[in-house]
């Protein structure tokens, strides 16, 4: 790992021009240094010459398989975290892909926040998570009591608005996916339809904390999903 | 047809023809014993006559030596079927007729001729003649004698030898014939299967309609019919339906394309701001999170199609599942002022996946919020029901479900109103998945419905069986990974 030298270095394989495009423009805008493999061979090559904190690999590539590379990558003893795209849902596909020495996995097509998620994520692990504030301007959560403030004020908050607040929170400035909340704050799997649930949890939450105050600090992101941030 | 071992007539033919060929070996050696006793039985029979008949004609001559007289009315010169001869108890011959020409009627009588009767025997004469034997005392005025009377059996045996001779031409003839008759028989009771193959042979996966003409229904190849029938049925309705899947599944693909597609041309068409572009990104994204959605719903389908998803089953109090489905959904009621009651026997446990059964029970409960007015009531009802089983029931009191519908209401993108396509997650996937998710559990899923009075959706499971049987005991091989 870098860890005193700012930017963390992520190498991605991935054939397909226009998602390694995609993934290059989206890591680098979350401040990471990203450098794009398009092969198999390519990517075998840069992870043995250079040094790189996470591998974010296609399984599907054209030359090398991404399991092949995989496998290679471990029985020579690096560490490194990997991240493997997967298009096949298959569970069998998961399970050989984390056999092989994968950290996590994710399903094509997966939605950038997620991705973004599971990165910093993996680059967190084996450090002692520091325990961060939760705190966001004038917005103060306390899980151990579990009480919100804002303003000074406590919040009347249900169990499950708790929860979402804790979750947004804790991704704050981060866009995070209807998906992610389904899974992480209600343990649905996708299939449930439970989309409209959310919404009117989220309606309600900024009926709480942003309504009677200022500035707003629930956003919508269209198509995408919610943040939690303080916009200028 | 050829005659080979291959094909079932032939083999048919081969079977038969063996076995009676077999049948009649065994009738004819059975046939020529019971003759050959019979036979000797009436040779026997005479030999005891001749024996008494013998015993009269007995005289002494003056000498003292013995001969047979003829008395009146006896039959005449027996000539060469019949020989007499006696004995002394100590072996000496004292008379013997004289077509025996000096051979013996067997050895010298031993001590036990002298004092009893002695069953008939077979001998073979010196001269190669084959004779039937008897042997009895017989008392003199002054002495006991040992007297023997035998028959000729040369022509018992030579009507045994022609009736095998017969036998032995006859039945191979009838062998034949009757192979030529089984294979002419058998070639009649399989044309119909014939029949059956060339009209088989015309039907193929384009024309399912065809069905196999039936004559009578109740011989065996009338049922074999009815069943080929009915799989063709199976067949064509299965056929009918992935057709049916495939259409709709591309129509409900092509839905949101054609929205990404037009909205992205129509905003291209001028410049326009930053504000604007993101509102069109993001209209495209739902559309795609929509797309993303169908796929993976179709992909949860045909796994389970092909039973590649594995249930973590365990003990599980089925109002417990319902009561968290309606307190996950319950916001949504409670944005229509509708109230949902969760009642029953909290103690009635089913082996269930958690997780997937409560997404069943969502998926009817999202139904019933979305079609029930505003202000009403939805009960989820939990009870014992028939067979071990135990029953929930979602009632609603929406619009209920016309009749016409109800067969179809469980089939993928299956929807009663088809103007409801746009509204969300309305791809008519929902109740299928309802379904499979009960029927993988062993379970039954029904609807009772009058048009007009709201719906009723039943699901009926197995009571897990007594005692703290942990089938949960199976390794998840889906492990939940996320950020942490």
């Amino acid at each position: 790992m870098h860890e005193g030298k700012g930017q963390l270095r992520i190498l991605v394989v991935e054939d397909e021009a226009k998602v390694a495009q995609a993934l290059r423009e989206g890591l680098e805008r979350a401040k990471y240094e990203v450098v794009v493999a398009s092969t198999g061979e390519e990517g075998f090559f840069l992870v043995n010459a250079e040094e790189f904190d996470l591998v974010i690999l296609d399984l599907m590539l054209p030359g090398r398989d991404g399991l092949q590379v995989l496998s290679t990558l471990r029985k020579r003893g690096m560490q490194t975290p990997v991240l493997i795209l997967t298009a096949r849902d298959a569970v069998e596909d998961r399970v050989l892909g984390l056999d092989k020495g994968a950290d996590d996995y994710l399903v094509k097509p997966f939605a950038f926040p997620e991705l973004l998620a599971r990165v910093r994520a993996l680059l967190r692990r084996g450090r002692s998570e520091q325990a961060v504030p939760l705190r966001l301007a004038d917005l103060e959560m306390d899980v151990t009591s579990r009480k919100a403030r804002r303003s000074g004020r406590y919040l009347e908050l249900t169990a499950r608005e708790f929860e979402l607040l804790e979750y947004l929170l804790r991704h704050r400035e981060q866009i995070v996916s209807r998906e992610m909340l389904a899974r992480d704050v209600w343990k649905e799997t996708r299939a449930t339809p439970i989309d409209n649930v959310i919404d009117v949890h989220i309606n309600r939450l900024r009926r709480k904390v942003d309504e009677p105050f200022d500035p707003k600090l629930i956003h919508t992101v269209r198509g995408v999903g919610f943040v939690l941030r303080e916009e200028s | 047809m050829k005659l080979s071992p291959s094909n079932v007539r032939s083999r048919l033919t081969l079977w038969y023809v063996g076995v009676l060929a077999a049948l009649l070996i065994a009738y004819g050696i059975g046939s020529l014993f019971f003759l050959y006793l019979n036979m000797r039985e009436q040779i026997d029979h005479n030999l005891l006559e001749d024996m008494e008949t013998v015993e009269g004609q007995i005289a002494t001559e003056p000498d003292g030596s013995l001969t047979l007289r003829l008395h009146h009315g006896d039959e005449g010169d027996p000539g060469l079927d019949r020989f007499v001869e006696i004995w002394s108890p100590q072996g000496k011959v004292l008379y013997r007729t004289p077509q025996l020409e000096g051979q013996a009627l067997g050895g010298p009588p031993s001590a036990e001729d002298a004092r009893k009767d002695v069953a008939p025997v077979s001998e073979r004469l010196a001269s190669g003649f084959r004779v039937r034997i008897a042997s009895s005392p017989h008392h003199l005025a002054d002495r006991t004698v040992i007297l023997r009377v035998a028959h000729n059996e040369e022509k018992m045996w030579r009507e045994l030898r022609e009736f095998a001779t017969v036998l032995l031409i006859g039945l191979p003839l009838g062998v034949l014939l009757a192979g030529f008759g089984g294979y002419a028989l058998a070639r009649k009771a399989l044309a119909p299967i014939d029949a059956m193959t060339r009209e088989t042979q015309k039907i193929s996966a384009e024309d399912l309609g065809a069905r196999l003409s039936i004559k009578n229904g109740d011989d065996e190849l009338g049922r074999l019919g009815t069943v080929l029938n009915a799989m063709l049925g199976r067949l064509q309705g299965a056929f009918e339906q992935l057709r049916r899947f495939t259409a709709d599944a591309s129509h409900e693909l092509r839905t949101p394309l054609t929205a990404i597609r037009s909205v992205g041309e129509v905003a291209l068409q001028e410049p326009k701001g930053a504000a604007e572009y993101r509102d069109v990104i993001g209209s495209m994204l739902e559309e795609v999170d929509r797309l993303t959605r169908l796929v993976e719903s179709l992909l949860v389908l045909s796994r389970a199609d092909a039973s590649r998803i594995q249930l973590h089953r365990a003990d599980t109090s089925l109002l417990s599942v319902a009561e968290e489905a309606a307190s996950t959904l319950e916001v949504l009621a409670e944005e229509k002022q509708q109230k949902i009651d969760v009642e029953g026997d909290g103690d009635l446990v089913v082996s269930a996946d958690r997780l997937i059964l409560r997404q069943a029970i969502v998926n009817l409960l999202d139904n019933a919020i979305k079609y029930s007015p505003v202000g009403s009531r939805i009960l989820i009802r939990v009870r014992p029901g028939d067979d071990k089983r135990a029953c929930l029931d979602v009632i609603d009191q929406g619009p209920g479900i016309p009749f016409e519908h109800q067969p179809y209401i469980f089939d993928r993108f299956y929807r009663v109103d088809k103007s409801r396509t746009r509204e969300w997650g309305g791809a008519g996937l929902g109740l299928s998945i309802t379904r499979w998710a009960v029927e993988a559990h062993r379970g039954e899923i029904l609807l009772s419905s009058k048009d007009g009075a709201g719906c009723t959706f039943r699901i009926c499971l197995p009571i897990a069986s007594d005692g703290p049987n942990q089938t949960a005991g199976r390794v998840s091989a889906t492990p939940r990974m996320g950020p942490a």
